[in-house]
Parts: C-alpha cells; structure tokens; sequence
C-alpha cells in the first residue's frame, strides 16, 4: 500500500492561487471554507521588509491529532495515509477542529453555498435568480457542480458536520493526481508515495533539506516543504561594529 | 388562591415561557444551522459548551456530596442525600440540553455506541456522563423506594462516584490533550475541572438550600440546618483550592516567555480585572473567599447566600474566561481571513441556549421538591 505525501518547492510556487481555485471547483468547495489556503509571513521592518508565502492543505499528519480525538471515528485515517472524513459519523462537535494544530478544519455552520441557493432574481423578470442558473446549468446547487467529487463524499457536504482536503483521494483512487497538483502551472507540487525511495517526492526530500510545519509538535505532517522563492542578490559582507 | 400557590404558577409560568423560547431557538438552530450563534472557525466553542462545562462540572459536584452519605457512610448528611442525587440529575440534563444544542448534527449522536473511539477524550466524557446519567436515575429511584442500604444501592453509590472523579478528568483532557494550545494547560487542566466541579456543587448545595428554606417560609429544616455548617466548610475548603490552583496558573502565565501563553496573556482578561487578575476571580472566588473567612458573616444565611451566589456566577464566567481566551486566536491559515483577535459576544441563540438548559434544570428541581419528598432519610 502507499503512503501518499506531497513535496512543495516554494522556489517554484509563484503564489498565483491556482491550487486553491481548482480545489474550490474539483471538491465544490463553499465560500467561507478553504481545503486548499496559504499562510503569508512578513518579515524584516521597513524599507528592508519581505514577505512569504506558504501554500497549506490538510498535511495528513501520520500521527493526527484531529483522528485521535474524534468520538465516532468520522475523521479517520486510510491505509494509504490519507485522513478521511466522513460525515454520515460526523456528529458536529468540532474537536477536530479545535485539535487540528494547522488550522485546516473547516465547519458548515449553514447549508453551504446561500448564495447558488437563493431564489430571488436582482430585476424581477429581467434576469434570473442564482438557484435557476445553477439550475439551466445543470448542476447541483452550484453551476459549477463537480459530480466525480461525489464518489468518496457527499458533492456537498451538509450543514453542522465539517470538510477539510482529502488529498483527492476519490482521483487517486483512479491513479490521478490531487488536482491542486495538477492545476499548478509551476510544478510546485509533486505527489507521491513516500514509501517507495524511487518516487519523485522520496527523490526531492533526499536531495533538499525539507521542513515541515510545527513539526515540533510529532504529528508527523506529511506535507514537505523544500526550498525557498528568493531570488535576491546581496554583497559578500562581514557586517560592521 | 394563597399567595404561596399563586407564586408558584408564576414561577411555573416563567418557567414555561423560558423553555418554550429555547425551544424555537433550538427549531431555528437545526433547521437553519448554527451560524446564529457567534461563534465561527477560529472561536468554534462558545457560551452553549461553556454552559455544557459548567452544568457537567457542577452536577459532578452534586453527586461527590451525595457520595459522603452513600458512599462513605456519614449518616449526619442522610437528609441531604436523595436532594443532591436529584439535583445532580437534573442539572446533568440541562449540560446535556446545552450540549445536544451545540453539536452541529446531534442525530449522529448514537455513532458514539457503534462506532466508539477509545482514544478521544470527548468519547469519554460523553460515554461516562451517559453512564452517570443512567446510575444517578437507577440510585434515586432505589432511595425513592427507601432502598438505603442494600447492596445493590451501594454499588450503585460507588459506580456514581467512580464516574464522577474520572469525569471532570474527561473534560479537562479535551482540553489537555490539545497539545496544539499550550494554554490549556496538559493533565493540570484536568484536575482543574474537578477541583471546580467540588466547588460549584458545594455551593449549588449550599445556595439551593438556603433559597428552599427561605421558599418554604420555615427555615431550614433541623437537620438541615445542622449540615449546611459542614456544607459551608467544604465550600470555603474549595474555594481555597481553587485559589491556589488559579494563583500558580497566574504565577504561570506572568513568569513564562512562551510566545503562545504571552498571546494568550494579552486577551486572556475577557472581563477585565486588576493586574493579573481577572475581574471573575476577584468577584467571584476572593471575595467570597474572604467574606466566609469573616466569622460574622460566615455564620449567617445572607453572607452563605451571597458568597455561594458569587461563586455559581463566578465559576461559570471563569470556565468562559478560560475557554475563549484559548480559541481567540486563528491558527495557521486562518490568520488570513480572520482578524487577529476574535472579539465574541453571544447571540441572542446562544443565550437561549443557555436558558433553555438553566430553565429545563430548574424545572426539574421544582418538580422533584414538589412529587418526589426530597429529604428523606432511612430510619436508623
Ligand atoms: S493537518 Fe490537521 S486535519 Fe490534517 S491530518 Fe493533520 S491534524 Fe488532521
Ligand atoms: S466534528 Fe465530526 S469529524 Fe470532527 S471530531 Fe467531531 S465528530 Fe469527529
């Protein structure tokens, strides 16, 4: 069995977001609610001032603070190192969340998607109403309604139980990549199986020293990150008293 | 109509009109979801589990009580013995309304049964609290048939126990175990909660029964009277060690350079206070503290009153203090579309929320005082 893991070269991540607007449309995401997010840092004062920037997912971590606390095991953990969710179990208490050291759990305090729901159009008989346009485009609540995301989950997962990114795994299953991988236009993100020394993610973290985040913390993320986007120059110097 | 009977009507009445106002909050909450209440992704719990928290932790409270007369044999507490096991009921049942409201799909609740997690510290608290709730109705209804002694109400009187010292060490490890917020403390947290549940119930104990004597007209029965002495002893004992717990944490948090606790130091005084003390420590655990340590207040129904009432607002606005300062943060991500700090105020559901399961457990109370002979005691 694989353990699946994902490798981040932060020297080839741009920041464009395109990980986060094809999860959004691949797991009918809604608004409020990010699978897919970034953590930016600012460094150094002015003028000499920087900022960072670090695309976060789920890391399913192998020792996952949001499966052990779980009552009812609706968070648990496939056997290939994907941490699942399942809301048919979920009973909403949002330990998970609350126990999640990355900040990636997400709750549905409402039926999600309000706006693809309403039935009022803006001009009464001029246009029509958000739910009718989903409606001609044949989605599901959303136009933009992804049906393949309903192999593993509900499409749209109800109010009062909570979603996080599950690497994909209803397109792993079918051998392909977690589309934020795909939809990279840099080659950011390489995905694999970290067992297997000869897959190119084991190939990355043997050629550059990853890091992972509070890693301190023995969760045992399982989201590297290598490298660093900055291309500045400086002057050799010895500093001065 | 005599004017005691008709205050009793309006009590009911009031009574009525709190539940059934929970009630439509509560219609509201599952049809709509809980984006009425305040809370949101980084602030997930709020004052409904605080509630949870404190009711939980005071019937805890009630049922240790109880267990000096059942558990231990102290035949002076007999008459307060089938009092506290039914208030220890009633007042899990409200934690249990305050909680069942909280939880985003309560109608997966039996997921707990048939697919258990034994290394969740919620499945626990969850899974013993059942039990508790299931033992306690069992131990009354034997005391209600004049069952004292016999042995299966003594196993019963020690499995209620036994479930009230693991319990509040449940709750304090939902916290504890989080080893993503430092603030909550690790296994002290746990010890925490028991120390505030002996706390809450004593003076649930002590407050309920100076306000039934003050109802009945008649004061307080003999042998009650004798035991509210004792009653107020064990109060004050706990408020002692509370404050010495509170006063090391405090040492704590002023002492220590970890980034999370000076973070967490900063929003910590939630209802203001003087130095590093909150405003809910000083009102609601020194002061009664002191005014039972004055011998002339200490021995009167007022100065009991007072400080009990004190500390039943004090404890609740502490369990508040201490679960919002730790969540007002966003972690990771999050910082990107939160603020910084996390102001909370409950909504008008959550406070229905909490009267709903305040009103439920006052409910009972005054039911079981009127039906259910509340005082009895074997004959010895
Ligand atoms: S990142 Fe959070 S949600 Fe994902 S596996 Fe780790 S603890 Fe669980
Ligand atoms: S919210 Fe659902 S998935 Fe999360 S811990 Fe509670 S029951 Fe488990």
């Amino acid at each position: 069995m694989p353990r699946y893991a994902m490798v981040i070269d932060l020297q080839r991540c741009v920041g464009c977001g395109s990980c986060s607007i094809s999860c959004r449309s691949e797991n009918n995401v809604p608004e409020g609610i990010y699978w897919s997010n970034k953590i930016t840092e600012t460094s150094g004062t002015f003028p000499n001032v920087r900022y960072h920037y670090i695309p976060t997912l789920c890391n399913h971590c192998d020792n996952a603070p949001c499966v052990r606390g779980c009552p009812t095991q609706a968070m648990h953990k496939l056997e290939n190192g994907i941490t699942m969710h399942d809301p048919d179990k979920c009973i909403g208490c949002k330990y998970c969340e609350f126990n999640c050291p990355y900040g990636v759990i997400y709750f549905n305090w409402r039926k999600p998607h309000p706006f693809w729901r309403q039935q009022d159009a803006l001009i009464e008989g001029g246009t029509s109403s958000p739910a009718e346009e989903a409606k001609k485009a044949g989605g599901k609540v959303i136009p933009y309604y992804n049906p393949e995301r309903a192999e593993t989950l509900p499409g749209i997962r109800p109010k009062g139980v909570v979603e996080k990114c599950t690497f994909c795994d209803h397109r792993v299953k079918k051998g392909l990549l977690p589309r934020c991988v795909e939809a990279c236009p840099a080659d950011a993100r390489i995905f694999g199986d970290i067992s297997n020394p000869n897959s190119q993610v084991s190939k990355l973290l043997g050629k550059f020293r990853p890091f992972r985040l509070r890693e301190q913390l023995g969760t045992d993320p399982h989201v590297f990150y290598i490298r660093d986007f900055n291309p500045a120059h400086y002057q050799p110097t010895k500093g001065g008293v | 109509m005599s004017r005691s009977k008709s205050a009793y009507w309006i009590w009911m009445g009031l009574l009525g009109v709190a539940i059934l106002a929970g009630l439509v909050a509560a219609f509201q909450l599952f049809t709509k979801g809980h984006y009425l209440f305040n809370a949101n992704d980084v602030l997930m719990w709020s004052l409904p589990l605080g509630v949870y928290i404190y009711l939980a932790l005071t019937s805890t409270g009630l049922t240790l009580l109880a267990s000096l007369p059942l558990v231990f044999g102290i035949q002076k507490y007999e008459p307060l013995a089938k009092r506290l096991v039914f208030l220890a009921i009633a007042t899990l049942v409200g934690a249990f309304v305050s909680i069942g409201l909280e939880l985003g799909n309560v109608w997966h609740m039996f997921y707990i049964m048939l697919s258990p997690n034994l290394s969740s510290p919620i499945w626990w608290m969850g899974f013993i609290y059942s039990v508790e709730l299931v033992v306690l109705a069992v131990k009354f209804w034997r005391l209600h048939v004049g069952d004292w002694h016999s042995p299966l109400g003594k196993v019963l009187g020690h499995a209620s126990f036994l479930a009230a010292i693991v319990a509040p060490l449940m709750i304090g490890s939902v916290f504890g175990l989080t080893e993503s917020r430092v603030t909550y403390f690790g296994p002290v947290m746990s010890i925490y909660c028991l120390m505030m549940a002996i706390l809450s119930g004593a003076a649930l104990c002590l407050f309920y029964n100076l306000v039934l004597a003050r109802i009945g007209g008649s004061g307080l029965s003999e042998s009650i009277y004798a035991i509210q002495d004792d009653m107020a002893r064990i109060f004050t004992w706990a408020m002692g060690l509370v404050i010495v717990f509170t006063l090391v944490k405090v040492a704590i948090e002023s002492a220590t350079v970890i980034p999370d606790f000076l973070n967490y130091h900063k929003y910590a005084q939630i209802f203001g206070g003087i130095g590093n003390l909150n405003t809910e420590v000083i009102l609601g655990l020194l002061l009664p503290f002191v005014l039972m340590a004055i011998p002339s207040i200490r021995s009167t129904d007022a100065g009991r009153m007072l400080a009990s009432g004190l500390v039943l607002v004090g404890t609740l606005a502490m369990h508040m203090e201490i679960l919002l300062a730790g969540q007002s943060r966003p972690i990771g991500p999050k910082a990107e579309q939160y603020p910084d700090y996390i102001q909370y105020f409950p909504s008008i559901y959550e406070w229905l929320v909490m009267l709903l399961a305040v009103a439920v457990a006052l409910l009972l109370y005054t039911l079981g005082e009127r039906y259910l002979k509340l005082e009895a005691a074997p004959e010895h």
